[in-house]
């Protein structure tokens, strides 16, 4: 991918507190590169979801391709390409949440937001038409003894009931 | 009944002890001011080789072995922590950064000064988000206490420690996936040899490790090796003369869930029953145990006439299951077995990182199979063809015999050991992704072939009782081949 058909919708520049952590960061690894992920996590919190633009910012500041950029954004399930709601909640849907009733969950939240489950390369079925929540299931979150689990943006909620679930969304 | 043995978890409970001041009140970082004082490097790594540790990880391997590969003559050299839990039914890392990282930190310390390593990099899970906010505080701590950084308390030491996050891939958990992940590629592992400790993270000799491991190292140094051998069952391996010590010593976070009373981390010492462990968790929830899981979802199944099994790496191993990572999942009477494969099929579909072809395409096979079958649509054909198995000259080929089978079935077993065989424990694949996929399928397939036979015949998904699912010893291929370990003492 050439700079000049990247199509840069919306800038991006990481704002100057950022910019000095992307420094700091660079810092840590023999090779700029290795910095990748946790800018990029660093990124997606500034801009909602890894644009083209951000890629190619990304890009120069880490000095490889464009392209290098989205083969890594591409691979890992944390990174979105498109926009996702303000609070994106993942079900955890592996065996052991299995055990306990997860779909339960999953069904009540589906019903309640009126929506579909996202899917990696589908986000927007998954979104609330206002922009508020984005609903995906998500691998193993390694919380088992507590399950059904989920994860809403960066914070986990344990043991539920559709009961709790309503608790919690009212809450937020 | 088993009492629980809490060494690594002993102090996670007290408040506060994520923070500095109070870890040091319970005898934080003592350890490794020990270790330094008292021992020169290759006397703390002769202690670890000693003890016995194996890595807490999944491959089980001798952590004394993996650092006596590391060339002491290049520099740099790594040392990668795997906190990058991520296999279904494991959560005891998890409970390490969140409660207590500071013991994770002293964990690393020693490891660096055994090993002359200056850079750590700590892979955390990207959803590990409270338990990488609460590492990075308590190496903020580390350094402003002077435990981290240059110059360690006049030692003359540097050591520096970075969290590094993941984003969200289970083949980051894999020691050669999370080198390339580190090093900001897409996770997917390398071909071995040339093995991590010669050539891992920058082309540089790397020692990973998994969190649980490298928490064992400040009780080692500071109780003894002697002290340490004391707890777990040590085999003795009889293909040498005299029997090889097999050493499963310490203690092991096992993680239970699923179908019991009281799920959650019971710290015990290796070698303990299934059933034991079911009891210490409360007991089982339901009337009867179907089937456990005893190390992760990658493991193969055990089914009930499994559970006298002991819960260590050898002798899960020799059941041809795996300790893997302690996660345990309990499934009681009212489970149907074709929904659990089901479930676990879908998640190995959607984690295959996508680089080897029997794995890129067999993984959603399989997931379509099993997920034909569960939906009542599993092709029910009987048809007589040649058997497969272990030829002359142990070999995979045809055996000359004939055989009945259901169409869909053979085609899951031929899908499944064309990724991994379980039989002849080969694989097709780079990493043992392809085993962790292959082998629970086939295992779960040939234990409960009842009840899969009976979901296809009715032509919807059937739970039959615990007696009827599950095939008889005499014709579990596990139970066959199955070997009970002989602990030194026994063999005298």
């Amino acid at each position: 991918m050439s700079d000049e058909i990247i199509q840069l919708e919306t800038p991006f520049q990481f704002n100057e507190e950022n910019m000095k952590k992307v420094d700091e960061l660079i810092g840590r690894y023999p090779i700029k590169e290795a910095a990748m992920l946790p800018t990029l996590h660093l990124a997606q919190k500034q801009a909602g979801y890894i644009s083209p633009a951000v890629m190619k910012h990304v890009a120069d500041l880490l000095e490889v391709t464009v392209m290098k950029v989205k083969d890594v954004v591409t691979f890992y399930p944390m990174f979105f390409e498109e926009p996702v709601g303000e609070y994106v909640i993942r079900v955890c849907q592996t065996l052991p949440c299995a055990l306990r009733d997860c779909k339960v969950v999953l069904d009540h939240l589906k019903e309640k937001l009126g929506i579909d489950v996202a899917s990696e390369t589908n986000l927007a079925k998954g979104t609330t038409e206002d922009g508020k929540y984005t609903l995906m299931k998500v691998e193993c979150l390694a919380s088992c003894d507590v399950a059904p689990v989920i994860m809403i943006n960066d914070d986990l909620h344990k043991n539920l009931t559709p009961e709790k679930v309503d608790e919690i969304l009212n809450n937020l | 009944m088993v009492q629980q043995k809490r060494i690594l978890y002993e102090h996670l409970d007290v408040p506060n002890i994520n923070t500095f001041d109070v870890y040091r009140q319970h005898d934080g970082y003592k350890r490794f001011e020990k270790a330094i004082a008292e021992y020169q490097p290759d006397d703390v790594s002769k202690m670890v080789m000693d003890s016995g540790l194996k890595g807490r990880g999944g491959a089980g391997f001798s952590t004394g072995l993996k650092w006596s590969f590391v060339p002491k003559d290049i520099e740099p050299r790594y040392l990668c922590c795997n906190a990058d839990e991520s296999e279904p039914g494991t959560f005891s890392n998890r409970y390490v950064l969140e409660k207590n990282p500071h013991l994770l930190i002293e964990g690393i310390l020693i490891c660096c000064y055994a090993m002359g390593i200056e850079t750590t990099y700590v892979y955390i899970r990207g959803e590990f988000t409270l338990g990488k906010k609460m590492l990075d505080a308590a190496l903020e701590e580390a350094y402003e206490q002077g435990y981290l950084g240059e110059n360690i308390k006049d030692s003359g030491i540097n050591v520096n420690i970075y969290s590094h996050p993941g984003a969200g891939a289970y083949i980051c958990g894999e020691e050669t996936g999370l080198i390339e992940s580190l090093e900001g590629k897409r996770g997917q592992p390398r071909n071995k040899p040339p093995f991590p400790a010669v050539e891992g993270v920058f082309m540089k000799p790397t020692v990973v490790q998994n969190v649980e491991t490298l928490c064992n190292l400040p009780f080692i140094v500071d109780k003894g090796v002697e002290w340490y051998t004391e707890m777990g069952p040590i085999y003795g391996d009889a293909r040498f003369d005299p029997p090889k010590p097999d050493p499963n010593t310490g203690t092991k976070l096992y993680c239970i869930s699923g179908d019991v009373n009281e799920p959650g981390v019971y710290e015990l010492e290796l070698g303990l029953t299934c059933s034991e462990l079911i009891e210490v968790a409360g007991g089982l929830r339901g009337e009867e145990v179907k089937a456990v899981i005893p190390g992760g979802s990658s493991a193969p199944i055990l089914t009930h006439y499994e559970l006298d099994t002991r819960l260590d790496f050898t002798s899960l191993t020799l059941a041809k299951s795996m300790l893997g990572s302690g996660g345990i999942i309990v499934m009681n009477e009212t489970r149907n077995i074709v929904d659990c494969l089901l479930n676990i099929m879908k998640f190995y579909a959607h984690e295959s990182c996508g680089q080897c072809t029997p794995c890129r395409w067999g993984t959603p096979w399989v997931r379509d199979i099993v997920q034909r079958i569960a939906d009542g649509e599993g092709r029910q054909e009987k048809i007589t063809r040649p058997k497969f198995g272990i030829a002359e000259g142990g070999r995979w080929g045809d055996t000359g015999e004939t055989e009945e089978i259901y169409e869909d079935l053979d085609l899951l077993e031929s899908v499944a050991n064309n990724i991994a065989n379980v039989d002849t424990m080969t694989w097709n694949t780079i990493c043992v992704f392809g085993i962790a996929v292959s082998w629970p399928a086939v295992s779960y397939m040939r234990k409960f072939r009842p009840e899969f036979e009976a979901t296809i015949r009715e032509g919807k998904l059937t739970t039959l009782s615990v007696e009827e699912a599950t095939v008889p010893p005499e014709e579990n291929y596990a139970f066959q081949q199955r070997i009970i370990p002989k602990e030194m003492s026994e063999l005298g």
